[in-house]
């Protein structure tokens, strides 16, 4: 009999799930572990796996389709077998799995409330031990575990495309042909190694990727005649997709204000000398302006707890916490990684947090709760000879911060000109729910406290 | 008026196989074809002069087996019996074609095909006009044999490629006119029927488009078929003398010398069918019609293939490129890769070659070495009795990738598979070499020359 797949529900409030893309079309062979599809919840995308082997008889949604939890998306059978044609609604396998696995359920709700995602195989199958191993084992699907035994493979040194670096099936069978080197003509090989090229990092045009010397040479990058100047194409997907998603969304959405001043960075910089030796020598991390500012900008904020609020529905919530969000460009799109609670922490504690957490982030190894529950982000290109910008709300956060360089100008002090270096800070936030006057003190009162940063220890 | 998503003009090896891979990708499409399914290839070009070609290579091979110890009496040959096997196989293929153009589902229009220049294409069928729309048109109107102006050619009785099969006596003398490729095979053919023939070639050699090598090769072994050759020389006027033909050559040194001929070929080149699409003004390279590489013309919606676009003007060829232009036409984006076309000559010996020739490598300012292999020594060879010919093999000396290879031999045309498969998979020299070949064969020829080109060679 044909068994149903339905939109898995991931976390307790979830409702939906919006459907990113299909992995297999109608009439596809599907196996267990094979991924089926890619959903969006609020929070991040992932993909889910089959649970069942056979062919993939129906589609009932289509990409960019929302789709209500539990509800069926398709059908997986043997061929030819018969299926409703319009959506069925509500799977009865979905509300009894859920009832039978009642107490596993809240335990995954738990993880998920914090962002934890799970793929359906997981959520069915591994349930509790997997919470229990995760320390010491690399994240993985059963079926990524299962080729991987099979292929005698260790997971450690497979890196994974999944969710928070979940190795997948598809992981493991790639990291078994890559390294025979089977996928790259003796040719393509040959140029490779005298051109100092990496097969592993070219996408091949061949039959199942298969890398050919034309490949390689497009790689090393243009040649003195250019290939017919044919448009470079690529899917947009993973964490570009999301990235995408959400900018667009916050920018539709929330009007955006943004408010720019001027801090002379004198003190704080006098400040992070005095504090270098001490700090690295605690942590074996250097201190560095991000988390001068991020110690300032959580202070200003309690100060001003108008500004570290958030829209859900009708009602604009007060956080408590201060939890800082600290953006970092990774390959292919940007990551959040979130430090709690940063109003209660030294410098030296935030040091080793920012750094341990930017680190994660660029190695994409971020735990989902430690991306999760932010209050207000920081954006800091200061590395690059960027002044101002207008940075984008990481909603549903309602004002971000963008930092820039610091810079030597002539400033105008008791009636001389003086160089100073200077910092423009740039404050985007949603007016909506925060209005030009209070921002505007927000900014004034960062601004004072990074110029007289002893004010921290009032 | 029937509308269409794809139409093909044209169902030759470019057009058919256009049509049928349009119809494979879900399009409706319709074909058009004035005369027989199949085109020239089938009908008159590719198909009927390798049937004929066999009967001259066991013509042959019976004579060559008198000095091995088999003796036979006189030999008679049977011209319609030939003929009408000829005519069998054509039709044979031609209802195939018919059954995978219906089996696609594919319209196909038995009559001329016109189009105008608000894109519809009328068709003259036999007792009604009728016109049909295509999104996409595909241009596979191919060519016909070029008659040169030569005095005096309107009063004489030639024959072309188009004609020559249809022959209705073996002629006591044959001249073909053109040492092409055409010309060298239906020398061939009747010379193994024991017409003298001789060849005229404007060039300095036959088969002008192979290497040098491959043209002494081969116009060795026609002149031991008692086949004249006349290189450097041209045909200067034509003359009619109790009904045979005087042909008046003249030698690039002033030689001047009269043929006295049953018969003659004009074999000179080919010229591309256009009156078709005249209306269209599509952007032209010379007679042919300039496409891009995704087989496009100056108007996207419309696509060419094969002789009409010049190049190579192979069936193969056409082939691909119309696979491709389908592709291209159903909104996939395919391109021709034409390094591992093969080109073959099927002579005896035959002449196979695929990828640069030892010339093309030195214009492109490629380092490259070569290696030739000969057959004397090859036991296949000996023991077939065909030790002529050899096989040469040439890869740049960077990387040892192969860049072309030349085969003379018998079949050889099959044989070039091979060094076709490893330029098509970018296979080197060290794989080539450290191949196993079965032996005795020809192709451990190849093998050998890989082997000796890295160093390593056993017997050579």
């Amino acid at each position: 009999m044909a068994k149903e797949i339905f939109m898995p529900k991931l976390s307790s409030t979830m409702q939906v799930g919006t459907l990113l893309q299909w992995y297999k079309n109608e009439g596809d062979a599907v196996d267990v572990g094979e991924p089926l599809f890619e959903i969006m919840t609020d929070k991040i995308n992932i993909e889910v796996e089959s649970y069942e082997e056979g062919i993939l008889l129906k589609k009932y949604f289509q990409e960019d389709d929302e789709v209500p939890i539990n509800h069926v998306v398709g059908y997986i059978g043997e061929a030819g077998e018969k299926v409703p044609d319009s959506p069925p609604g509500e799977s009865g396998a979905a509300k009894e799995q859920e009832d039978v696995s009642d107490s596993r359920q809240a335990q995954v709700e738990d993880l998920t409330e914090q962002g934890i995602s799970e793929t359906a195989t997981e959520h069915i199958s591994a349930g509790s031990q997997g919470e229990k191993t995760a320390a010491e084992k690399p994240r993985a699907t059963p079926a990524a575990r299962r080729v991987a035994r099979e292929e005698n493979i260790a997971l450690s040194d497979v890196s994974g495309s999944g969710p928070n670096g979940r190795i997948q099936q598809n992981d493991v069978m790639e990291f078994a042909t890559s390294t025979t080197s089977a996928k790259a003509t003796p040719l393509a090989q040959k140029v490779a190694a005298a051109e100092g090229v990496d097969l592993q990092e070219i996408k091949g045009s061949g039959t199942n990727g298969k890398i050919y010397r034309a490949d390689v040479e497009n790689a090393k990058g243009p040649g003195p005649v250019p290939a017919a100047s044919e448009d470079k194409r690529v899917k947009m997907d993973g964490i570009r997709k999301v990235v995408a998603q959400r900018m667009a969304q916050s920018k539709s959405t929330a009007p955006h204000v943004t408010l720019t001043t001027e801090v002379d960075m004198s003190d704080a910089i006098s400040l992070r000398k005095q504090l270098l030796g001490p700090i690295e020598q605690l942590t074996g991390f250097r201190l560095s302006y991000t988390e001068i500012i991020l110690k300032a900008v959580a202070s200003s904020l309690k100060q001003h707890p108008n500004v570290n609020v958030s829209l859900e529905g009708n009602e604009i919530v007060y956080k408590t916490d201060i939890n800082l969000g600290l953006a970092v460009a990774v390959d292919n799109g940007l990551m959040v990684p979130v430090m709690k609670q940063v109003d209660q922490k030294g410098l030296s504690s935030l040091t080793e947090e920012s750094k341990r957490l930017g680190k994660a982030a660029r190695d994409n190894k971020l735990a989902p709760e430690q991306m999760s529950g932010g209050t207000f982000t920081v954006s800091n290109l200061g590395m690059y000879a960027i002044d101002a910008f207008t940075p984008v709300i990481n909603q549903p956060e309602s004002a971000i911060l963008g930092v820039g360089r610091i810079h030597e100008k002539p400033v105008g002090i008791d009636g001389a000109i003086e160089l100073r270096p200077m910092m423009v800070l740039s404050l985007s936030f949603d007016h909506r729910v925060i209005d030009g006057a209070p921002a505007a003190a927000f900014l004034t009162a960062l601004k004072e406290t990074l110029e007289q940063p002893v004010k921290l220890l009032v | 008026m029937n509308s269409y998503e794809v139409v093909v003009l044209g169902g030759g090896p470019g057009g058919y196989v256009a049509a049928i891979r349009a119809a494979k990708l879900g399009k409706k499409v319709a074909l058009i074809e004035a005369r027989e399914l199949g085109g020239t290839c089938l009908n008159r070009g590719c198909i009927p002069s390798k049937t004929l070609l066999r009967l001259a290579e066991v013509i042959e091979t019976i004579e060559k087996a008198k000095s091995w110890g088999i003796e036979t009496g006189d030999m008679t040959f049977s011209l319609s019996k030939m003929l009408g096997r000829k005519d069998a196989i054509i039709q044979q293929l031609r209802s195939g074609i018919a059954h995978l153009l219906k089996q696609g589902k594919i319209d196909v229009y038995n009559g001329v095909g016109n189009v105008q220049a608000d894109g519809e294409i009328t068709v003259q069928l036999a007792e009604k006009k009728e016109i049909i729309r295509g999104d996409k048109i595909i241009l596979a109107t191919g060519s016909r044999p070029l008659v040169p102006a030569i005095e005096g050619i309107e009063e004489s009785a030639y024959f072309t490629s188009d004609t020559i099969f249809d022959i209705d006596k073996i002629p006591e003398s044959m001249v073909i006119v053109g040492g092409g490729i055409i010309g060298v095979e239906l020398a061939c053919i009747f010379a193994s029927l024991n017409v003298p023939v001789s060849i005229v070639e404007m060039n300095d050699r036959i088969v002008p488009s192979e290497e040098p090598e491959a043209s002494k090769a081969l116009s060795k072994s026609l002149k031991r078929k008692q086949i004249t050759i006349l290189t450097n020389t041209k045909v200067m006027k034509i003359e009619q003398h109790d009904g045979r033909q005087l042909v008046h050559v003249e030698s690039d040194s002033g030689k001047a010398q009269t043929l006295d001929t049953e018969a003659m070929l004009m074999a000179v080149g080919r010229s591309p069918n256009t009156s078709a699409f005249n209306d269209l003004n599509l952007e032209m390279d010379g007679a042919f019609v300039k496409v891009n590489s995704a087989m496009q013309t100056s108007d996207p919606s419309i696509y060419a293939v094969g002789d009409v676009t010049g190049g190579w003007q192979l069936a193969h060829v056409a082939s691909a490129e119309g696979v491709v232009a389908a592709a291209n036409a159903a909104g996939e984006t395919e391109t021709v890769d034409y390094r591992m076309v093969p080109r073959c000559v099927y002579t005896s010996p035959e002449i196979a070659s695929v990828g640069l020739t030892e010339a093309d490598a030195k214009r492109q300012g490629i380092d490259y070495k070569v290696v030739r292999v000969d057959h004397a020594g090859n036991g296949r060879a000996l023991a077939q009795d065909e030790k002529e010919g050899f096989t040469k093999l040439i890869a740049s000396t960077k990387y040892g990738e192969i860049l072309g290879v030349l085969m003379v031999g018998p079949h050889v045309t099959e044989m070039i598979a091979e060094p076709s498969a490893f330029i098509h998979l970018e296979g080197t020299v060290d794989e080539l070499a450290s191949m196993v070949h079965a032996h005795p064969t020809i192709t451990e020829s190849l093998y050998e020359a890989a082997a000796s080109w890295i160093g390593k060679g056993v017997h050579h």
